[in-house]
């Protein structure tokens, strides 16, 4: 509407930097890619020469083709809000989604079958189990993260996201990250430190963008409309800053060679094993905890049209958690070189977090008062609340598993399997799903999912694939701690290792099926999504052309 | 025996006599703002932000 005025067309301060920056960038991945000491960096070297020309090309070909003047922030008084990043970053989650709980059941089946790797370097477990992880947190549970909080930040600050291309290399400076990642654990490149394994040029690639997101939201909090700050863009700040740090804090590697991919960490033995699990647990407490909290906060009242039961309880649920989360992270090292005082404190603090935790599940399941008659009808909304209840399951769960003696017998046992994904599928996984089943419509203006059915499909096939995955690592779990602590009258151990590794065998095909079925659920959910973008509502198909709302 | 000047000891007394007692005030202020009865319009009101439809 405003390209008919007579202004003179000027690049940005973005674009006139970054088009030539990529082009700087690209002639030195190919000269890193030409002098490369081993194949994985040639490798990545040149895939970050194409997409640095093609970052290149499509900043100088959207500044050719857009009109003179950025988009408006506002149009008619309301907020002109970007959704065009967000869009991304939901299919995005999608495709990471399918592909990480892929991986997750490929690996399942080898542990029963273990001939399913083939023999071959690229598709074993030791590979493949970092790209599963890193598929389903950071890929699908990092992409929901950033679509959720640039659609909440702005629909609660009323105000357009800030930044024009900023945004956008968010979005897709993170995906770049995750295929730099997942392509380096498949050829052998890793760190060998849990949930962090990307090398070194991957982890300043990320650092890159981690502080364009950070600032991102930031911006678009200092220019909000609303004067008070929302609870959830509290816990997305919280993510945001907490997940720099941490990733700062583990990562400080020297690389053999700027033609390499191997680095060493500054720091060794116990030191290093410290900032690894403080950097691990807080991975937990801020990305997977604090983000979905974000979630849940914004997505269940929306979704249950009632206010936050008690805001006054979100408050003291942030600052709580805040305070003593970043101090559990030794419970990963008990019984290890770790001072003992350390691990006691861990465990401590382990435990101290059941309150905030609880306190929060409570505040969302309590959102629900009124309309509880809504879980009858709506399965998105009992997708939110039931993700809530995991979160209560899970967060009690880890206390326990963190003290000592409990510990010693849960400990490198598949019970710490079946912990984790309580949270990540239960917790994670369907707060997540939740989110998208709302965000999708909304985002590309359609007034429903296609069916409600088939989410309902989704609900029940996922929630009993976690029950099976999770009931089977308890039993296999305690059956292994219990059977490499038994000792003979004579004082012998009872059990071989490999005694133990044979018993676990039907419950690891049990914990596959239960993977699959959480897979299965997952492939409804994209066909629906897929639907609702191409369709729309099943029951309207007829009125969807001509019920577009403008916003 | 006599006290040795390191770094742990520093850091250890530090943490001690310096950063918890501020954390636990900064905590206490936070609980006391959120529970204060003249707050309770404007948490009542952000409560229903995410209802407001623009």
């Amino acid at each position: 509407m405003t390209n008919a005025s007579a202004s003179v067309k000027s690049m940005t301060f973005g674009e006139a930097v970054l088009w030539p920056l990529f082009a700087v960038l690209a002639f030195l991945c190919l000269i890193g890619a030409g002098f490369a000491h081993d194949t994985p960096f040639a490798f990545h070297a040149s895939l970050a020469c194409v997409a640095s020309i093609a970052a290149s090309f499509v900043i100088l070909n959207r500044y050719y083709d857009r009109p003179a003047e950025l988009p408006p922030q506002e149009i008619n008084g309301r907020p002109n809000y970007s959704l065009g990043p967000i869009k991304f970053a939901s299919v995005a989650a999608i495709f990471w989604g399918i592909a990480g709980f892929t991986v997750g059941l490929i690996i399942a089946s080898q542990l029963a079958w273990p001939s399913l790797n083939f023999d071959l370097p690229w598709t074993t477990f030791g590979r493949l189990r970092p790209l599963h992880t890193s598929a389903v947190i950071f890929a699908f549970g990092g992409n929901v993260l950033i679509a959720t909080s640039f659609y909440v930040v702005q629909k609660t600050c009323r105000t357009r996201l800030s930044g024009d291309l900023a945004p956008w290399f968010v979005v897709l400076g993170y995906n770049f990250f995750i295929v730099i990642a997942g392509t380096g654990y498949l050829l052998g490149v890793t760190q060998s430190k849990e949930y962090a394994e990307p090398e070194w040029y991957a982890d300043l690639w990320l650092t890159i963008v981690w502080v364009t997101y950070l600032l991102v939201f930031l911006m678009t909090l200092v220019k909000r409309k609303e004067p008070h700050i929302f609870v959830a863009n509290w816990f997305y700040l919280a993510f945001i800053v907490t997940i720099a740090v941490l990733h700062l804090g583990n990562n400080p590697a020297l690389p053999v060679s700027v033609f390499g991919s191997k680095s060493y960490i500054a720091w060794g033995g116990v030191q290093d094993a410290m900032f690894q699990w403080w950097y691990g647990h807080n991975a937990v407490g801020f990305f997977l905890t604090a983000g979905f909290l974000a979630i849940m906060y914004y997505f269940i009242p929306k979704r249950a049209e009632r206010p936050i039961y008690s805001y006054r309880l979100s408050i003291i649920h942030f600052w709580a958690l805040i305070f003593l989360y970043i101090w559990a992270g030794p419970h990963h090292l008990h019984y290890t070189a770790l001072p003992d005082w350390a691990q006691t404190l861990g465990m401590t603090f382990s435990i101290m977090l059941w309150m905030p935790s609880w306190g929060g599940m409570i505040n969302g399941l309590m959102t629900l008062s009124g309309a509880w008659d809504k879980l009858r009808t709506d399965p998105v909304l009992r997708m939110l609340v039931v993700s809530v209840a995991f979160y209560g399951m899970a967060t009690f769960e880890g206390p326990m598993m963190s003290v000592k003696v409990v510990n010693s017998l849960s400990h490198y046992t598949d019970w710490t399997i079946g912990h984790v994904h309580s949270g990540a599928l239960g917790w994670v996984g369907f707060v997540s799903f939740g989110a998208l089943y709302c965000l999708v419509p909304w985002l590309w203006n359609r007034k429903g999912l296609y069916s409600l059915k088939l989410v309902n499909w989704h609900f029940w096939i996922s929630t009993i694939g976690i029950v099976l995955y999770i009931s089977a690592m308890w039993v296999s779990g305690i059956l292994q701690g219990l059977m490499w602590r038994a000792y003979t009258s004579l004082g012998f151990l009872e059990y071989s290792f490999i005694e133990s590794v044979e018993a676990m065998h039907p419950f690891y095909i049990i914990r596959a099926a239960g993977g699959a079925l959480f897979l299965i659920g997952a492939l409804i959910m994209a066909f629906n999504l897929w639907m609702t973008v191409n369709a729309g509502e099943a029951e309207e198909t007829q009125a969807a052309g001509l019920l577009q709302p403008a916003e | 025996m006599k006290a040795i000047v390191s770094i742990e000891n520093l850091a250890s007394h530090l943490v001690l006599s310096f950063w918890t007692p501020v954390f636990v005030a900064i905590f206490a202020a936070i609980v006391i703002y959120a529970l204060r009865p003249r707050n309770k319009a404007l948490f009542d009101a952000a409560a229903k932000m995410p209802l407001r439809e623009d």
